[in-house]
């Protein structure tokens, strides 16, 4: 898998990893590499450690600026083979490495967090070393910051495993040494996980391996490259519910055993907030519509996918105008249980499974408006706990899960 | 029969929630502080605990974040007269968070949830 690596310090053992992958990120590898070391220095002066930058054989200088940056510590550079892109490649190559080096702290940052700050290295490492397997973050974020966590994901992964992680795919983590010989055993490894579906993965492999899962809280927001959050929406959707669909059928005998769900433990609860989310703006008109064009395209496949109840519920909520409009969390959780077993009967058949997956977004679309519009006047707290609301339901609703799911 | 221990203060919250936990069919022992809490924890074994909040010389919330660290999946209620407190980060740590009344039904069915939440063992 490691298809190139330089470790001019001839690094060959080690506490702690900073993990940074890339693809063409020369802008900020150098920056992000920096802060590590400092972080680093500061918080670790004892123990070994190692910044070790996974990349997607970039051609925009990104090594070069690795190695180029103002740190004193040591670094190793892996590379993919050229035709290889996707973060959850880098982290593959990531795992090896971290078995080779024996290493017992892995924390893994994205490369263009513009506010990441020394601090963040033990907000990420401690827990580790406090006893947890793997750690998620709790960035501060604004209520429209990634719906695709708080209507889908959260709720999803919450009533199947068992375990309240809000930001399960935040894109950073940390996680004990010996739990990169479980990612590199896992099953449903698979094209959209070595995409953008890694986070996703790492997190439902390290539930099922019920070990402590964390949630560090980070007090501030992740401030990365100004991304639109519906511009690449479909791709991203794609590869995330595809890696939890998938994962589902092989993880079934752990969550058919799952009923309600438990907190986790929290590191830096007294840290003091440093900064506000920024505000994220939402056309709920435009994705209004975009549920409606929905159906005019998919329709003939919910009608096969659903059960008609929750089908001729859905048009009735089709039926709603845009004032009117709102798409129950008991419907959305009915939909998506019954998609989720439309799919794990649909077997080897690739195309009909990635039809099946993108047929969905116009109705996650859809609970989105009615998000938003539920929550418009709420305080970021207030609309948390109606995202707490939204994951009673989907447990509430788990047995009807159960019985649709193919025997 | 399951072991509760209820955390609080105030007397006349221990009796009510002893007794009628007992009525309903719950071992019950309580704590007036959170004193050497996680010694009577080991000690007790307790299946699941209710926690006082806002106590004279204990702050429940710092309490139960040395709890989860310690007994990762104890199920622990937060009890409390102000639901205010649902908006402090550290409350999300608890299974459950109900506000105080005399009417136990709300608490009753958290209890029951907290109890037969299920995470399986590895394969």
């Amino acid at each position: 898998m490691i298809h190139m690596e330089e470790n001019p310090q001839n690094v060959t053992a080690v506490d702690l990893v900073v993990a940074i992958p890339t693809f063409n990120e020369a802008a900020s590898i150098g920056r992000a590499v920096e802060i590590v070391g400092q972080g680093l220095k500061e918080y670790f002066p004892d123990r070994q450690a190692v910044v070790i930058n996974c990349d997607n054989h970039s051609l925009d200088g990104t090594r070069d600026a690795f190695f180029k940056a103002n740190t004193s510590v040591p670094r190793i550079y892996l590379s993919t083979e050229p035709s290889r892109r996707g973060k959850g490649a880098n982290l593959r190559m990531l795992f090896e490495k971290v078995q080779e080096l024996n290493a017992q702290v892995v924390v893994v940052l994205e490369a263009d967090i513009s506010n990441l700050s020394p601090s963040w290295v033990p907000l990420f490492a401690e827990p580790v070393i406090r006893g947890a397997a793997y750690v998620t973050p709790l960035y501060l974020r604004h209520k429209y910051e990634s719906t695709l966590t708080s209507c889908l994901v959260y709720p999803l992964s919450r009533c199947l495993y068992g375990r309240r992680v809000r930001q399960l795919d935040a894109g950073d983590c940390a996680f004990r040494g010996e739990l990169a010989a479980a990612f590199l055993e896992a099953p449903a490894w698979s094209e959209p996980v070595e995409a953008t579906g890694i986070d996703v993965w790492m997190g439902t492999v390290a539930l099922t391996s019920r070990q402590p899962v964390w949630q560090t809280f980070v007090g501030a927001p992740k401030k990365h490259r100004m991304k639109d959050p519906f511009a690449h929406l479909s791709v991203r959707f794609r590869q995330v519910l595809t890696t939890l669909f998938e994962q589902m059928a092989v993880y079934e005998p752990f969550w058919r055993r799952v009923k309600w769900s438990k907190p986790t433990a929290l590191f830096n609860l007294d840290g003091q907030e440093m900064d506000t989310p920024p505000i994220v703006e939402v056309n709920a008109a435009r994705l209004f519509q975009r549920f409606h064009e929905g159906f005019q395209e998919f329709d003939g496949l919910w009608r096969d996918a659903f059960d008609p109840m929750g089908y001729n519920k859905l048009h009735e909520i089709r039926s709603m105008s845009f004032e009117q409009f709102t798409f129950p969390t008991q419907t959305w959780a009915a939909l998506l249980f019954d998609a989720a077993a439309a799919y794990r009967r649909l077997g080897e058949d690739d195309r009909a499974k990635a039809a099946l997956v993108d047929s969905l977004l116009p109705l996650y679309l859809g609970k989105v408006v009615s998000y938003v519009k539920r929550t418009e006047r709420m305080s970021v707290q207030q609309a948390e706990e109606h995202v707490e609301d939204m994951c009673a339901v989907f447990e509430e609703n788990k047995p009807y899960l159960l019985e649709r799911w193919p025997h | 029969m399951a072991k509760i221990l209820v955390v609080d203060d105030e007397e006349h919250i221990r009796l009510l929630y002893s007794e009628e936990l007992r009525e309903a069919g719950y071992e019950v022992i309580t704590a007036d502080s959170g004193y050497k809490l996680l010694e009577r924890i080991e000690e007790e074994k307790p299946d699941l605990v209710i926690l006082d909040i806002k106590m004279v010389d204990y702050d429940g919330l710092d309490l139960l974040q040395d709890i989860r660290a310690r007994f990762y999946d104890l199920p622990v209620i937060l009890s409390t007269a102000y639901d205010t407190f649902k908006e402090d980060a550290k409350s999300i740590a608890a299974d459950y968070y109900v506000v105080k009344s005399f009417d136990l039904t709300e608490l009753k069915k958290k209890i029951a949830m907290a109890l037969e939440t299920h995470l399986p063992e590895k394969d």
